[in-house]
């Protein structure tokens, strides 16, 4: 890989730089998240052209409204990942790429992609890694269903034939744990 | 809190109303966007657990849209980069599409033109071919012509042939006519194109005689019409001392009616 290192700054810097509209935030904020966003955007869109058009798509509606992010309402990531995952979403419900989808199943989606591509190398997420297999598989595939393939709770229940109830338990639990593993 | 509502929060699977009272709560209660926090941390990593590095040339795209955008920050358009490609893509769709209607409008074009062509060289062969015919017949004419006339030259040539000229009588003196005889061959001709007489009704017709030792001796009817051509052949003789012609009922009789007599020609 050619590139120099990845710019890397604290969450409050990279705001304060973003909002005066640096030139540095802008690579700062691609070098910090464009993975862990690519990674949820090649989930859900599945092809890898289509998916780096949303994340182009994603940072230019990131920089243009970032006047509407508020520190006070969560992280910045947090924020992030839902323009990435509505956008991704808009794609794959538009007629465009309804036309050019190969159907897969949509449960295999996660592990399918992770055994076709490296994930990114870190060294000290290595025993996390560990610890999130852990995760009890029911607890893992609700998660995966909403973080990654964009489902609501409700389009989650629909899929997995489970209760509200029993889907909002598990996918809290599931957070719990990973919470655990982290700490 | 225990209702994983603010789990929901985090992953933007919620309404707006109680998007609205969540963050309220977090803004009222720090133990709440501590607990918030704490849930977002947790997806951070496991986002980045599961990240996945983006083509290496995708950082200058996504840097040069975002710089242009930085430059021109008041004429920007949303998603400017993917408007643009989208653009690309549209107009290469355009063009084949494009190129399809020209491609249809040109064969449809060719088809007329052929059909057109089609329609006239199939006339200009019909007529080709009618005029074909009409040679072809004038031909045949000119051929038939060409034997008879042979043929007539033929007589005229034999030695054997004499050639009779039959008079017309006082009741018909402008009659004539030309007998050809051959007392060898014993054939009589009479030359149709040198006939001179009237032409006769459909209830008579003209009839030869021979006379043979002073009896006469049919030889047959014929017509005289006006534009009768060539040569006929009569009934044969060997001997005669002179021909005649009389005016008779059709189909001719048994022995002349003396009083319609019309020509008369001696052999000697």
């Amino acid at each position: 890989m050619s590139r120099k290192t990845k710019i890397s700054l604290t969450e409050e810097e990279l705001v304060h730089a973003l909002r005066h509209r640096e030139k540095m935030a802008a690579e700062a904020l691609y070098d910090m998240y464009s993975a862990s966003l690519y990674g949820v955007i090649v989930r859900i869109v599945i092809d890898t052209a289509v998916a780096e058009d949303v994340l182009q798509e994603s940072f230019v509606k990131i920089w243009q409204s970032f006047a509407s992010y508020s520190s006070e309402k969560g992280r910045l990531f947090t924020w992030m990942v839902n323009i990435a995952r509505n956008l991704s979403i808009d794609k794959i419900r538009s007629k465009d790429f309804k036309n050019q989808t190969k159907n897969q199943e949509l449960e295999n989606n996660v592990t399918f992609i992770d055994e076709q591509r490296n994930t990114v190398y870190k060294p000290e997420l290595l025993g996390i890694r560990d610890l999130v297999q852990k995760l009890k598989p029911e607890q893992k595939s609700i998660l995966d269903l909403v973080y990654f393939k964009g489902y609501t709770h409700v389009e989650a229940a629909d899929e997995l034939g489970v209760p509200l109830g029993t889907i909002k338990t598990r996918l809290r639990m599931a957070i719990q744990q990973l919470r655990k593993s982290f700490n | 809190m225990e209702s994983g509502i603010l789990e929901l929060y985090v992953l933007g699977d919620i309404n707006p109303d109680d998007k609205h009272q969540v963050e309220a709560m977090a803004l009222q209660h720090p133990a709440i966007k501590a607990e918030l926090e704490a849930i977002e941390k947790s997806m951070e990593l496991y986002a980045e657990i599961y990240a996945i590095e983006p083509s290496e040339n995708l950082r200058k795209q996504v840097l040069n849209s975002l710089v242009t955008n930085l430059g021109d920050d008041r004429n920007f358009k949303p998603s400017h980069a993917s408007a643009h490609q989208a653009k690309v893509i549209e107009m290469t769709q355009q063009k084949s599409v494009n190129f399809y209607k020209y491609a249809f409008a040109a064969c449809l074009a060719l088809l007329v033109l052929s059909v057109a062509t089609l329609f006239a060289v199939y006339n200009k062969l019909k007529n080709t071919d009618s005029e074909l015919v009409t040679m072809q017949l004038q031909t045949q004419k000119f051929s038939n012509k060409v034997n008879l006339m042979d043929h007539q030259l033929d007589i005229f040539r034999d030695p054997s042939f004499k050639i009779i000229k039959l008079d017309g009588t006082p009741k018909s003196p402008k009659a004539a006519l030309a007998v050809a005889w051959s007392p060898a061959k014993q054939k009589v001709m009479i030359d149709l194109g040198r006939m001179k007489l009237p032409a006769n009704d459909d209830q008579h017709s003209y009839q030869l005689w021979a006379l043979v030792d002073g009896k006469p001796v049919d030889l047959g009817v014929f017509n005289a019409v006006d534009d009768s051509t060539g040569l006929i052949e009569m009934k044969s003789i060997a001997r005669a001392q002179a021909f005649a012609v009389t005016l008779e009922a059709r189909g001719g009789v048994a022995s002349p009616t003396m009083a319609n007599l019309v020509l008369v020609g001696k052999t000697e």
